[in-house]
């Protein structure tokens, strides 16, 4: 019996280890510090943490060498500012801006000068006040063809950046044009004087650099990056809004898994969640600590016709595949309340949504009527029509790990059958998505369209933007391509308006893609964490505002 | 000795290029190619141009594999497209995690296929056996994602006494070395439990075969004869014989570890070579899908050198062969 003595001890030495861990095992919400004045229930007060999660983890801390990808932005917009900052009060107007780093600005009589007037009071941490050279440095590096910005088209027609004096600097434009001040305003300052010695030739090499030399102007800056795991930020003392940010830190969790994301939002290791699932609202709307924050966002789902392949070639055969899809009850299924069907390139949440539009009905007998005129009949019986010996068929692709779009494909599948139309779904890796689609190498593919406040549709219907660009659905329209060049030239957005609304009916008549919904985004939030208000471009849009309740 | 250990790592540096030569020529067999991280973002075709001299993506593909192998040979594994950081960097910072979570594994893993694996074998036949062959088989065949997302639904969520991801607390920065140290542990303790599970049953089941195999020798009956105490005869004798196939087990096992480590690092956001996997495939970043997998397979042939030279230390037939 004496070798149940030894299974015994290998037994008590893994329950040693096990009380060991377990006693202190009990919940431990992260311990946040109250910061000092303790303050009513509903008045704002500064102190505490809050700990967010993320499926995805920042690239660095310069965004002129990173993707302009969500995660990037939420983080580096909050360290470094922009000369204004764009409201999200799109509405019913152009989004409006609030001064930033300048305080003021003037155009010339001519329009092709526009002059920002710099506060005195902006200084990076390291005490070094931010200046017109700031801004002109940025510029260059924005231009730098070693740099490669995403975004660096942005400023194709500003001639030069002038340094009048540290407090004003001067946009000189080629052209008069709507987005100007847009463009000038693309993209955070970065400090020149810390980041000028590493020469823009060896900046795409080298991301730990500004990690290594960071200074930053806005309202937080980082405390500590541990790869994979967490990003702390904390209050930047030296920020010029007095009395802001409310926070001490703010934890910015990398959680790969959306469902692990969830269990611990509920749980409460988690204090905010920017987007759910929509199967997940449920539970959160049933946990008595948690608010569900809904919100119309910047994204709208397509099926993109491949308009160079015969079978999408004609704008009347994809009307008739418009109408042979119930977009209504995809949605209604899918998104419940959290959607609507699209009927536009503009979302209907934006000032620039045409009113006279509708979505086109779901109308399968329309559907056959328009097919038959154009010669798609079911001549063997096999209940697909055929044309010339060859069926309707095609394969629509979309992309793996997104539920509520796979679902769609399935059911869309099912529609267009009883049309008289083969679809065959397919799923690929996203990556590999983007490739085929780029390269034009797919019949139809469920995609979805980000669409900013420039409002600016060159880029996913211009026929230049087949070849560099967007233009996924490789539409073709001399007409499209006029309005959007003459849009884009009037003096500002509300001019522009015109032409919007007829390249909405363009596009609504000509459907290069079948615009399938909109929807809202799903933020989870602890209700102990106070005066969020996550817009559709940023979650952490007011995060210099936010608060925690004292004994939260 | 010393001419079997030249021997082997010869052999295991030809398998090691051989390994980095397949996986970089294998890769660029995906459809796309490296640039098309370029292609999502949006670069004109001239930044695209630009971005691809500057990481060396415009040569052809030989001279870009000659210059990579010999960088890799001085330890420059290239930049990462997604972090424009060393790849030697960015692995380094997550070879820690995954080797302290793959011990933490094994040790559960040997845990309990020492416990499951001597209690069967020593009650062959019995219904304890018969018992202990159906849970080595459920943990043999149970997914390692399904279990990660149970584990964490049980012992976070339903019974919150662990923490359900990371290696760390929020506010770890704050705590003393003790405990600091105490905090990794509660972290480790889910995802090591479902690693070790994962590979506990097939083990359990190769140590039970092999212990009633060792315990019918002559040389047992002959320890039994001589009066020896039956825990000498099984802890001595008995398990030492039959031990030596389970080292050889625990090399082949280093690469289940790893493939495990990239599903499990993912559940439990541990932040180890298999998240770092996993992100750098979605997100196309070739260099580091590249140094990820030519590390984990350096890794798995060092394992084996190691599983050698263990069997050879402990079998001198093994040496002399």
């Amino acid at each position: 019996m004496r070798e149940k003595f030894s299974l015994q001890a290998l037994v008590l030495a893994a329950a040693g280890v096990l009380l060991a861990l377990f006693p202190v095992g009990c919940r431990q919400t992260p311990e946040r510090a109250a910061g000092p004045g303790a303050a009513s229930a509903s008045t704002p007060r500064r102190g505490g943490t809050v700990v967010t999660g993320w499926t995805a983890e920042p690239g660095g801390v310069n965004s002129l060498i990173l993707p302009s990808t969500q995660i990037n932005n939420e983080m580096l917009f909050r360290m470094f500012l922009h000369l204004y900052e764009e409201q999200s009060d799109f509405q019913v107007h152009p989004a409006t801006f609030k001064p930033q780093l300048a305080e003021s600005y003037d155009w010339s009589p001519d329009h092709k000068t526009l002059t920002f007037h710099l506060r005195g009071d902006v200084f990076w941490t390291d005490g070094v006040p931010v200046t017109a050279e700031d801004v002109r440095w940025t510029w260059q590096a924005q231009r730098d063809p070693d740099v490669a910005w995403e975004l660096a088209d942005s400023k194709d027609w500003i001639t030069d950046v002038e340094v009048v004096d540290p407090r004003t600097v001067r946009f000189h434009f080629s052209r008069v044009y709507a987005k100007q001040f847009l463009d000038a305003n693309e993209g955070p300052v970065f400090p020149k004087h810390a980041w000028e010695k590493l020469p823009f030739a060896q900046w795409r090499q080298n991301g730990d650099w500004f990690r290594q030399h960071l200074v930053v102007d806005g309202p937080f800056t980082l405390a500590s990056w541990q790869p994979q795991q967490q990003i702390v930020l904390q209050r930047n003392e030296r920020y010029y809004e007095k009395g802001l940010p409310y926070l001490d830190r703010v934890v910015m969790r990398q959680i790969p898994d959306q469902s692990s994301g969830l269990t611990q939002l509920l749980s409460g290791e988690l204090d905010f969640l920017p987007q759910l699932n929509f199967g997940d609202a449920p539970r959160v709307k049933a946990s008595p600590r948690l608010e569900l924050i809904a919100y119309w966002f910047n994204i709208y789902v397509a099926l993109t016709w491949n308009n160079e392949r015969p079978l999408f070639k004609d704008p009347e055969v994809r009307r008739a595949l418009t109408l042979a899809i119930d977009r209504q009850t995809i949605v209604e299924t899918l998104l419940g309340s959290y959607g609507k069907v699209a009927d536009s390139p503009i979302l209907t949440s934006v000032w620039a949504h045409d009113p006279a539009l509708h979505p086109l009905p779901y109308d399968p007998a329309e559907a056959r009527c328009i097919l038959a005129a154009k010669g798609w009949r079911d001549t063997d019986g096999d209940g697909i029509l055929d044309r010339n010996g060859k069926p309707f068929a095609f394969e629509l692709l979309t992309n793996t790990g997104n539920q509520a779009r796979t679902d769609a494909t399935v059911m869309i599948q099912d529609q267009l059958r009883k049309a008289g139309i083969r679809v065959t779904p397919r799923q690929v890796e996203f990556n590999t998505l983007a490739t085929q689609t780029i390269a034009g190498k797919f019949d139809a593919a469920m995609m979805g369209y980000t669409i900013d406040t420039s409002l600016d549709l060159r880029s996913n219907f211009h026929s230049q933007s087949i070849a560099e660009g967007s233009n996924y659905p490789r539409y073709r329209n001399p007409e499209m391509d006029r309005l959007i060049e003459v849009g884009a030239s009037q003096p500002d957005l509300l001019a522009e308006r015109p032409y919007l609304n007829q390249i909405q009916q363009i596009a609504h008549r000509d459907q290069p893609v079948t615009f399938l919904w909109e929807s809202q985004r799903l933020t989870g939030v602890n209700k102990r964490v106070r005066n969020v208000r996550p817009t559709p471009t940023f979650a952490f849009f007011n995060l210099k505002e936010w608060w925690v309740e004292p004994n939260g | 000795m010393l001419g079997f250990l030249l021997r082997r790592l010869a052999a295991s540096l030809l398998l090691l290029l051989l390994v980095l030569t397949f996986t970089f020529f294998f890769l660029r067999l995906i459809p796309g190619d490296p640039a098309h991280i370029f292609e999502g973002q949006r670069l004109t075709l001239e930044q695209q141009q630009r971005l691809r001299q500057i990481y060396g993506l415009d040569r052809p593909l030989p001279l870009q594999y000659l210059t990579w192998i010999s960088s890799v040979a001085k330890w420059d594994w290239g930049t990462s497209l997604s972090q424009q950081r060393p790849v030697s960097t960015v692995l380094g910072e997550a070879v820690p995690a995954t080797a302290i979570l793959a011990m933490a594994a094994l040790v559960v893993e040997y845990f309990l296929a020492l416990l499951l694996g001597i209690a069967s074998a020593l009650r062959r036949g019995s219904a304890l056996d018969h018992g202990i062959r159906i849970v080595t088989l459920l943990f043999f065949s149970l997914p390692l994602f399904w279990v990660g997302l149970m584990v964490v639904l049980l012992f976070s969520y339903v019974w919150p006494v662990l923490p359900a991801s990371h290696m760390h607390s929020v506010d770890a920065d704050l705590m003393s070395p003790a405990g600091r140290l105490l905090d990794l542990a509660r972290h480790l303790f889910l995802p090591a439990l479902v690693m070790g599970i994962g590979t506990a049953g097939g083990t359990a089941r190769f140590l039970r075969a092999s212990l009633i195999e060792v315990m019918s020798q002559d040389y047992i009956r002959a320890a039994r004869a001589k009066g020896l105490s039956e825990r000498r005869v099984v802890w001595v004798h008995g398990l030492r014989n039959a031990i030596v196939p389970v080292i050889q087990v625990f090399a082949i096992q280093l690469p289940v570890l790893l493939s495990g480590a990239l599903i499990v690092e993912v559940v439990f956001s541990w932040p180890g070579l298999g998240q770092l996997t996993f992100l750098a495939i979605s997100t196309r970043d070739y260099p580091l899908i590249l140094g990820a997998v030519a590390l984990s397979a350096t890794l798995v042939i060092l394992g084996n050198l190691l599983a050698d030279i263990l069997h050879a230390l402990v079998d001198p037939r093994v040496r002399d062969a």
